[in-house]
């Protein structure tokens, strides 16, 4: 493709992923990334990367339940179209990364070992240790190194991404950057942008997301006209580590490899955890899903870890909340080949072996299911229409998201494992997809009049320049601490309009205060203050559309959770009264999903995001109740089976 | 090790942490030190120790600063970003907790930036030439394309045993930064030079120059694989190369200061036994 | 193209190395040893010393030739290269204070020693060159030149003569020691022979061990050469060389036998201090 060029924002699995694939196609690519893109957030990914294979094909699995379990998981509010796709790309995905020579873990006969995740009850994941991760990070990190040695890669690390440029038909053209060493402010024109920037956790102060997680990429393609969807659908992981800079993630592999979540029976028992006898511990998750146990999805998991700390008095220490996660049954030699990396983050952080004592954990605020809302094209066969460009294209043409910052693959709740092959997924899918669409236009953006790139650079010139001489007084750095507090308290676990509605007004108030920052400062030279005041300012467009959307969903579904609109639980005893209850229970949930079943799509305007709604496709596997077994529910199950049966005969 | 529960310690921790930090303006500029003040809290790092000090952007003595630069990003020690030098030591400052440094040098921590790498401010210094190091021994596994032609090739547990440990490795710089072997190259950019022509030299100087423990220990990663061999002579070309393995001053300190125990002596071994017979197959095959 | 000594050597850097590590053992450090070995045999009294050091010089005017070729240059080439290496590196022990680490910069120390040692220890007894000039205007005048291979031990003996002198061969020799035992581990390493931690620390247990050997043997021979009576030495050589001459064995060589020198010293240690003496007898009975 002559003098086609494309720009990629990010260089995490999703960007480096559609580098190659783009290489590979013969497009050059100028890579932008805050940071040496090997040192990208997928490196904290620890668990693994599922996928259908040969043993589980064996046990009844297939892509089409993989494909059901990550649409039963997500609550059903994906377009199923993407992640119907995914699942089947799944073994792909693996047996090139396993090409590429990711070091995943072996059987002792040399095929690739599994192990089992939340939300499934077959063994999907393949992994590599407990840094899947970072290995395959690593992988396509030196499959972009060998295209950069050849000439067809540019990288721009420790440079941020300040905003796409658009032409007069609104078109993506480029996009616009600045060295955050010189501070110099350049456009860079491309035929395609692709933004692959990861999630947004910093806007929640801590979380267990790397300090470039601010989310300000697609931010700034909001402020350009780009659609924000399902911003409330932030997953909070059940197990992470507590810490005053960050909370750090505990792999669910913990669980998957046989860890179990308890509390002592007796409130904050000060005996040691492991001389109290099983009789006196309350394996909560166990009890409560049989079937699942400690592998329900997280946003379950993480319900019922704050229920019985906050609700039920039950954690493990009393001036601070926690629940055991315990893996001391297992043998030392077991764990130190599967988990080593993230028990040596814990010994190191909390100076305890967790291979002898049981880890104090709680939930955190982990990853964004939400982002840029991006389109498809439904294939014949229910999944996507290859090398289609409007696969992954935002509502901007020419701009397309992947990878954690799109919205398109986990709807209300992510499952384990899923984010690493989702990320690889939509990078190498989406590479095809771009040169379509840059083939669909005429001439190239290299040949557009400078005046375009010079009038978008002037603009990030301006705002640049009067940050440096706002004399507002605001300290960035405490108003970031503020707004992290705020949206932790209103936006994670449980949800609540009063709280939300207040949440809004002070994150507004934040907002104003933030673009009053005054800059301690204004030099011209590795300006980290600049950068992070400009990244804070464009956190907020994002924390309203959270709590926005947050404030309108008036339900239940996956991570979004408000106890006012629950669905009540059945109550009688009584067989007939239970079924009764059990058909009403179906009604309400038919009525919610005709309201609720629905992408929230956010757009700015001006200083607040405007929410609309837009229908999910769930032409391949019906909506129905989520559940996973929970002891107590086994009577709308039956409700609901008889139900879709009726319809069935019915239809037919 | 302390487990948390004992708290018995928290009486003897100070109020205040003292810091004391080697700043530098720019390249080719000064250094200089300050003194910062930060309030103790539990469970400190040096991470929320520079968060602190760049919020109050004032030293011990009130004085308005600009914020300290540094770099950083997971802070759970497995990007690599925030390598610097901690009371005198190489370390990663996100795995550096304050009470064992306390319990290191009481008075003040000392944080320096690494000395084996451009600065370019303060605690920020240029680490390209480690990523040049990776491409100089083409760390990466030269596969035909990325369509589906099945799985890669099987491969034993004791072999993926073997390299896992090896493919951890974070490109942090510790290593180099601990090596006596290993010194700075420092290019500074003449005027009217293109970013182009500034990145031809530096690239030219770092090519000469000593490749350090990180990049050998990808390349023996690398040559075995069973797809990755393929490109050994090509690998083990760059090791014998000008500023190859031939370095190495077997001082081993990068084994003892590697963050995640990586066995990179072993590596070198492995690459100099690979040289050995490279080079003598090499002299009678031509 | 002109090529400057720099390029040239980062072109061929690893072939120099590896030839400088080469070197080390073979011939330098088999030299050394097999040099070590012999003195020691000074324990057996003058005699047998005096039939070793004959052995050697039976090469007759080969000789010259073959301690140019296999002794002086590649020792010269070992520590000009030696050196070299030196400046490529920065040690850093006071911060990183690992085992391995301190062996790394008291490789370096010894061997700078080593140069100083072996220049002034071939200057002193040997002379470096046997033409009567160098030997007239230069060696004799500084004292130099003082062994005479006919006469071995008697003429060591005098040359070892005051406090000055044992003091330099014994921190000579102990450096030379440890340099070569640490240079084979460090070999080891660099050429691939013990790779893995375990291998290499039963490697250093066995250089440590060829250390000490070679130390005890060294030093055996410096405490023989000390204690040995000249006066009665001399008569033993005497006859040997006598009978030597007589068999073909040796060639008659003025500059290899001290008729002068012999009375001239006896004479100078008649006035040694009463101190010296005491010393002297002392180490003799030992």
């Amino acid at each position: 493709m002559a003098n086609k060029r494309v720009v990629v924002v990010g260089g995490g699995l999703a960007g480096l992923a559609a580098t190659m694939k783009l290489c590979e196609q013969g497009t050059p690519v100028d890579l932008i990334s805050l940071t040496p893109v090997k040192r990208s957030h997928s490196v904290c990914a620890q668990g693994g990367i599922n996928s259908c294979n040969d043993q589980t094909r064996q046990l009844g699995d297939s892509e089409w339940k993989h494909f059901d379990d990550t649409v039963y998981g997500g609550d059903f509010l994906q377009h199923q179209a993407p992640v119907k796709e995914m699942a089947f790309w799944a073994p792909k995905v693996i047996d090139l990364m396993d090409r590429l020579g990711v070091t995943f873990n072996r059987t002792q006969e040399g095929f690739l070992d599994r192990r089992r995740f939340g939300g499934t009850l077959y063994k999907r994941t393949a992994f590599a240790g407990a840094t899947t991760g970072q290995q395959l990070l690593y992988a396509l990190d030196e499959q972009v190194r060998r295209w950069e040695s050849q000439g067809m890669v540019r990288k721009f690390e420790f440079w941020d991404f300040l905003s796409p440029i658009l032409d007069d038909s609104g078109r993506c053209v480029g996009a616009v950057a600045q060295d955050m060493v010189s501070m110099q402010i350049r456009s860079f024109p491309a035929d395609s942008v692709i933004v692959a920037s990861g999630g947004c956790g910093l806007i929640y102060g801590r979380s267990t997301m790397s300090v470039f997680c601010n989310g300000s990429v697609a931010s700034r393609c909001m402020n350009a006209g780009a659609k924000y969807a399902n911003a409330e659908f932030i997953q909070v992981h059940p197990t992470a580590i507590p810490g005053s800079d960050k909370l750090r993630l505990m792999s669910e592999s913990a669980r998957g490899e046989g860890g179990r979540v308890w509390v002592p029976r007796t409130p904050q028992d000060s005996r040691p955890p492991r001389s109290i006898p099983e009789s006196e511990r309350y394996y909560f998750l166990e009890e409560r899903y049989p079937e699942y146990g400690n592998l329900v999805p997280r946003d379950i998991a993480t319900r019922e870890i704050f229920n019985i700390c906050v609700n039920e008095g039950l954690s493990v220490e009393s001036g601070r909340m926690c629940v055991y996660l315990d893996l001391t049954h297992i043998e030392r030699k077991e764990l130190d080949r599967k988990l080593g990396g993230i028990l040596e983050i814990y010994e190191k952080f909390q100076g305890v072996d967790p291979r002898d004592v049981p880890m104090k954990i709680f939930p955190a605020v982990h990853y964004s299911m939400g982002g840029l809302w991006v389109g498809y094209n439904k294939s014949s066969d229910g999944g996507l229409a290859a090398a289609d460009p409007t696969n992954q294209m935002t509502n901007i043409p020419g701009l397309y998201a992947i990878g954690e910052c799109d919205y398109q693959y986990h709807g209300a709740n992510r499952l384990g494992a899923n984010s690493l092959l989702s990320c690889i997924f939509s990078g190498l899918f989406t590479g095809p997809c771009v040169s379509s669409y840059m083939n669909s236009q005429s001439g190239s953006a290299a040949e557009l009049p400078a005046e375009l790139f010079q009038g978008a650079v002037a603009a990030e010139e301006k705002r640049h320049a009067g940050l440096l001489s706002n004399q507002g007084g605001e300290n960035p750095y405490l108003i970031h601490q503020e707004l992290g507090d705020v949206m932790t308290r209103a936006a994670t676990v449980v949800r609540d309009n009063t709280q939300l509605d207040q949440a809004y007004e002070k994150v507004h108030d934040l907002h104003n205060r933030a673009m009053s920052s005054s800059l301690t400062d204004t030099g011209a030279w590795t300006n980290q203050n600049v950068i992070f005041t400009k990244s804070l300012q464009d956190m907020f467009p994002i924390a309203k559309a959270i709590l926005k959307g947050a404030r309108m969903r008036d339900e239940c579904r996956g991570a979004h959770y408000k106890p006012e609109f629950e669905m009540p639980s059945l109550k009688s005893e009584d067989p007939t009264a239970r079924r009764k209850e059990a058909s009403e229970w179906c009604d309400a949930f038919e009525e919610k999903n005709r309201k609720f079943l629905k992408s929230s799509i956010a757009s700015l305007e001006g200083m607040h995001p405007e929410i609309t709604y837009e229908d999910v496709d769930t032409g391949s596997i019906p909506p129905r109740p989520r559940l996973y077994g929970l002891v107590g529910a086994d009577a709308i199950e039956e409700e609901w089976k008889n139900r879709t049966e009726k319809q069935a005969v019915a239809t037919a | 090790m302390i487990s948390p529960e004992t708290n018995d310690s928290t009486e003897h921790h100070p109020e205040k942490v003292n810091v004391r930090i080697l700043r530098q303006d720019g390249p080719g500029q000064p250094s200089y030190w300050e003194r910062h003040q930060v309030p103790y809290e539990e469970n400190m790092n040096v991470i929320s120790v520079l968060q602190r000090i760049a919020a109050q952007s004032a030293t011990a003595d009130g004085r308005d600063v600009s914020p300290v630069s540094w770099d950083c990003g997971c802070l759970e020690e497995v990007c690599g970003s925030c390598t610097m030098v901690i009371n005198g030591q190489v370390r990663q400052s996100c795995s550096a907790l304050v009470d064992r440094l306390l319990e290191e040098e009481p008075s003040e921590i000392e944080l320096k930036p690494m000395s084996k790498f451009p600065v370019i401010r303060d605690l920020m210094v240029d680490r390209s030439r480690l990523f040049r190091g990776l491409e100089r021994v083409k760390a990466w596994v030269p596969v035909d394309s990325y369509y589906d032609m099945g799985a890669g090739p099987r491969q034993a547990r004791s072999d993926q045993e073997e390299a896992y440990p090896l493919s951890q490795c974070m490109s942090c710089g510790c290593c180099l930064e601990a090596c006596p072997q290993y010194q700075k190259v420092e290019i500074y950019r003449r005027p009217g030079e293109t970013d182009e022509q500034f990145e031809a030299r530096k690239n030219e100087a770092y090519d000469e120059a000593f490749l350090g423990a990180a990049p050998i220990s990808q390349a023996v990663l690398f040559n075995s694989h069973p797809t990755g061999k393929n490109a050994k002579d090509e690998r083990m070309e760059a090791l014998t190369g000008p500023g190859g393995i031939q370095a190495c001053g077997n001082a081993q300190n990068c084994v003892a200061v590697c963050p995640k125990e990586i066995p990179l002596t072993k590596s070198i071994g492995k690459a100099g036994r690979a040289a050995t017979v490279h080079s003598i197959k090499k002299l009678f095959d031509r | 193209m002109s090529q400057s000594p720099t390029d040239f050597f980062t072109k061929h850097e690893f072939l120099i190395r590896r030839l400088h590590s080469l070197s080390g053992l073979i011939p330098v450090g088999a030299y050394m040893t097999v040099h070590l070995l012999v003195n020691s045999s000074l324990l057996n009294g003058p005699g047998a010393f005096q039939k070793n050091v004959n052995q050697i010089h039976s090469l007759g005017s080969a000789l010259p030739l073959v301690e140019w070729l296999f002794i002086f240059l590649p020792i010269i080439f070992h520590a000009v290269i030696g050196i070299w290496i030196i400046r490529t590196g920065k040690s850093n022990h006071d911060n990183y204070r690992y085992v391995a680490n301190w062996r790394y910069t008291l490789q370096r120390w010894t061997g700078v020693i080593a140069v100083l040692f072996i220049f002034f220890h071939v200057f002193h007894l040997h002379g470096w060159f046997h033409t009567d000039w160098w030997l007239k205007n230069v060696a004799e005048p500084f004292g130099m030149a003082q062994f005479r291979p006919y006469n071995a031990a008697s003429t060591l003996a005098i040359a070892l003569q005051g406090i000055v002198w044992p003091v330099f061969y014994f921190v000579g020799i102990v450096s030379c020691v440890f340099h070569f035992a640490n240079g084979v581990w460090t070999m080891g390493i660099t050429w691939g022979l013990w790779i893995s931690p375990e291998a290499q620390k039963k490697a250093s247990l066995v250089c440590a061990a060829g250390g000490v050997f070679l130390t005890v043997v060294g030093l055996s021979a410096l405490f023989a050469a000390m204690s040995t009576d000249a006066q009665a030495a001399r008569e033993i050589e005497d006859k040997m060389y006598e009978a030597a001459v007589e068999t073909g064995e040796l060639v008659d060589n003025p500059h290899k036998r001290s008729e002068e020198e012999i009375e001239a010293e006896t004479e100078a240690e008649d006035e040694l201090d009463d101190t010296t003496r005491r010393a002297l007898e002392a180490a003799a009975s030992n």
